[in-house]
């Protein structure tokens, strides 16, 4: 009920956004107003599909990890199962998170990995650590609630094409990881397209860049996207492909058996 | 004490590893059957797999040197090709693991680590062939990890992993949402590998004097000598646990006293022994949970009627039956992008007596500091057993360097402190050892 509350909140919010696009000459909208309706924007009750992740370190050499995963949201709270194809090192490792958002509850994390043949839980206290070796953090992949920001609506440009809102956002937390990004939102799709990172010094740290987004049953999809980080010269690209959108995933299908059996 | 670190590791290495030599068909004879059925499954569905999607093959090679400290010589000198086959077809899945060694010069030998075909439907797995089943939750410690056997012919020295043996038999796992009972059933007895007599890890026996050990004899493969195992696992979002229980073999034989001399004003002067092993009950749980940025878990169980060696002149037998209890309570944490993780074991002897050669408790933690570099490339790893009674250790580190995303370079080293106990009698044992893998 929850969610189909949530769902319903997402419809109106894009209506209304759509209509505020269309009249762009009118009064914009609020820095948070932008950014809670990017939170809020219809994104499917479950998603699954392949992730390619080649990682660039700065001179140039690449890495490629393939990742199939699964995610889902399940009375209050969001599930997700990720398990490498590749490399052959670590083919069959599996990592799980439940998520409860605005319940004020940590991340459950559990990770299995074949050569011991056993399900781990682990420790979600890491957000701010690099996800499997890559630019991105753990917290860059999650859902990021815009009540853990201030968010201020600095000007209006065009990316690719695509008329922009730029929003600053400065975390209330002075611990975060960041002392502020910069993000570059759709008018039309309400999904960020481009987004800058500053390290506590104010100095940039990584641009996020959105390469591909396709409407998958009538949701956009981030299907490429490219963290690089600007003071390491590292950078990492991502690929989603074979994505489909409300299969009839299930609460069942986000297990420990799943974990060790893959996808 | 065979306790929860080591439990198993007694002094029946030699007994048992001459049982498994004994039984029948020779071993290297079994081995040359096994590898030719593996090697002809393999060439047939490796061919099928060029067809079908659902056949995978993958593996390692490996080198890996190693020297004792002490003098130089090399302890380690291994070459190692695994081999991985799956093959997946709807709901039914089979998978081999054949592994071919060459160790220390010797002629290099296959063995079939695993073998088994997976049937599925929505609610039930059912597995049967040989398998590791591996159980609990502690690291490095074997509490209710009770049914696959080990591999201790080096002692703790090779990683975990490599450390379990696969049991023959079928397994049983049926779902409801978050719960699960498994039920497992093994047919065929397969004990540990204890160190052989005479080896750099042979423990000295627990008798005043040298015995004459005469050969092991495994249980004989009946219905009613098989091994039962069940446990129900819950797995939610405040907490995981799991309840287990088990009759089975112990893995490791008690000796029993066969006959035995005494000379008048000297003593004991004479002893035959014979290993024998003997059913055991057990009965255990294991929970993990967090507590902000602390992973919880504590493991325990009770096992009626272990064996316990004891003075041959106070127990005609040679040892005593005695429940015990053991237990862990353990956490992980980050700090500063280490990872931590820590451990405190005790092994309790109910009904203890003096007479009997391991103490009535037995005090162990475990410590693990473990931080990746290099966007994960690199990895330095410390784990230590402490024997917390005796003053002893063995600390273990370990650096590991993917130089590409197939290929791996470590170097570590097994360094054990004290003088006596499970890890000081190995004192002048310290080692190091370097490798590389080539995964596949």
């Amino acid at each position: 009920m929850k969610r189909k509350t949530r769902h319903i909140v997402s419809l109106i919010a894009a209506v209304v956004f759509a209509s505020l696009a269309v009249g762009a000459t009118a009064a914009e909208p609020t820095g948070t107003e932008i950014m809670q309706a990017v939170y809020d924007r219809p994104q499917g009750k479950d998603m699954s599909g392949v992730l390619t992740m080649t990682l660039v370190d700065a001179k140039g050499k690449e890495r490629v990890r393939s990742i199939k995963q699964i995610s889902g949201s399940f009375t209050g709270m969001d599930k997700k199962l990720m398990v490498f194809q590749s490399p052959a090192d670590v083919r069959g490792t599996s990592f799980m998170n439940w998520s409860y958002a605005g319940q004020g509850k940590g991340d459950d994390q559990w990770i299995y990995l074949p050569a011991l043949k056993r399900v781990k839980r682990i420790s979600s206290e890491g957000r701010g650590d690099n996800f499997m070796g890559s630019d991105f953090t753990y917290d860059d992949l999650g859902d990021r609630q815009p009540m853990e920001d201030t968010h201020t609506l600095t000007s209006t440009e065009t990316v690719d094409g695509e008329a922009c809102w730029v929003v600053e956002s400065v975390p209330k937390d002075p611990k975060d990881l960041y002392s502020r990004t910069i993000t570059w939102i759709s008018k039309g799709k309400t999904v960020g397209l481009k987004r800058d990172y500053y390290d506590k010094r104010g100095t940039l740290l990584k641009t996020l860049r959105i390469s591909s987004i396709e409407s998958v049953s009538g949701i956009w999809v981030i299907k490429k996207t490219e963290m690089r980080n600007e003071q390491k010269k590292t950078s990492t690209r991502m690929e989603f492909s074979e994505v489909k959108i409300d299969s009839g995933l299930v609460d069942g299908d986000f297990t420990e058996r799943a974990m060790t059996k893959g996808l | 004490m065979k306790h929860a670190v080591i439990d198993g590791y007694g002094p029946g290495g030699a007994a048992s590893s001459r049982a498994i030599y004994e039984s029948g068909l020779s071993l290297s004879k079994s081995v040359a059957i096994t590898a030719s059925v593996v090697l002809m499954l393999l060439g047939a569905v490796q061919a099928r797999a060029q067809e079908q999607e659902g056949a995978i093959l993958n593996g390692y090679a490996r080198s890996k040197v190693g020297a004792l400290v002490e003098d130089g010589s090399y302890f380690i000198a291994e070459n190692t090709l695994d081999l991985r086959l799956s093959y997946s077809s709807g709901d039914a899945a089979c998978f081999a693991n054949t592994v071919l060694y060459e160790r220390e010069g010797e002629p290099a030998l296959p063995e079939l680590r695993e073998a088994y075909i997976d049937l599925s439907g929505g609610a039930f797995d059912l597995r049967m062939g040989k398998q590791q089943i591996i159980w609990g939750k502690g690291d490095g410690v074997f509490i209710t990890d009770i049914v696959s056997p080990k591999d201790l012919s080096r002692f703790l020295v090779p990683d975990f992993e490599e450390l379990r043996l696969a049991v023959t038999g079928a397994r049983l796992d049926l779902y409801a949402g978050a719960h699960s009972l498994e039920l497992v059933w093994l047919p065929w007895f397969t004990p540990t590998i204890s160190p052989a007599a005479g080896s750099l890890w042979a423990p000295a026996l627990p008798f005043p004097i040298t015995p004459t050990v005469q050969a092991a004899e495994l249980p004989e493969m009946e219905l009613e000598s098989g091994e039962y195992f069940a446990r129900y696992s819950y797995m939610g979002s405040s907490f995981d646990l799991s309840l287990m229980g088990g009759w089975f073999w112990n893995d490791t034989p008690a000796f029993a006293v066969v006959s035995k001399a005494f000379t008048p004003g000297v003593g004991l002067t004479a002893l035959t022994v014979e290993p024998e092993y003997y059913r055991t009950l057990a009965a255990g749980y294991a929970v993990s949970g967090t507590l902000g940025p602390l992973v919880l878990r504590s493991e325990g169980a009770w096992y009626g009627g272990r064996r316990f060696q004891g003075n041959p002149l106070a127990f005609a037998v040679g040892y005593a039956e005695r429940d015990t209890v053991q237990y862990l309570v353990g956490t992980d944490f980050s700090v500063a992008g280490y990872n931590f993780g820590l451990q405190f074991i005790q092994d309790i002897i109910v009904d203890h007596d003096d007479d009997l050669t391991d103490e009535a408790t037995k005090n162990t933690a475990t410590f693990v500091v473990a931080k990746t570099f290099l966007g994960e490339t690199l990895t330095a790893e410390i784990f230590s057993y402490l024997g917390l009674d005796d003053g002893d250790a063995l600390v273990k580190p370990k650096i590991t360097w993917d130089a590409s995303d197939a290929l791996e370079l470590f170097a570590g080293a097994y360094i054990f402190l004290g003088d006596e106990g499970d890890f000081g009698q190995y004192d002048a044992r310290d080692g190091a050892y370097v490798g590389a893998k080539l995964s596949f």
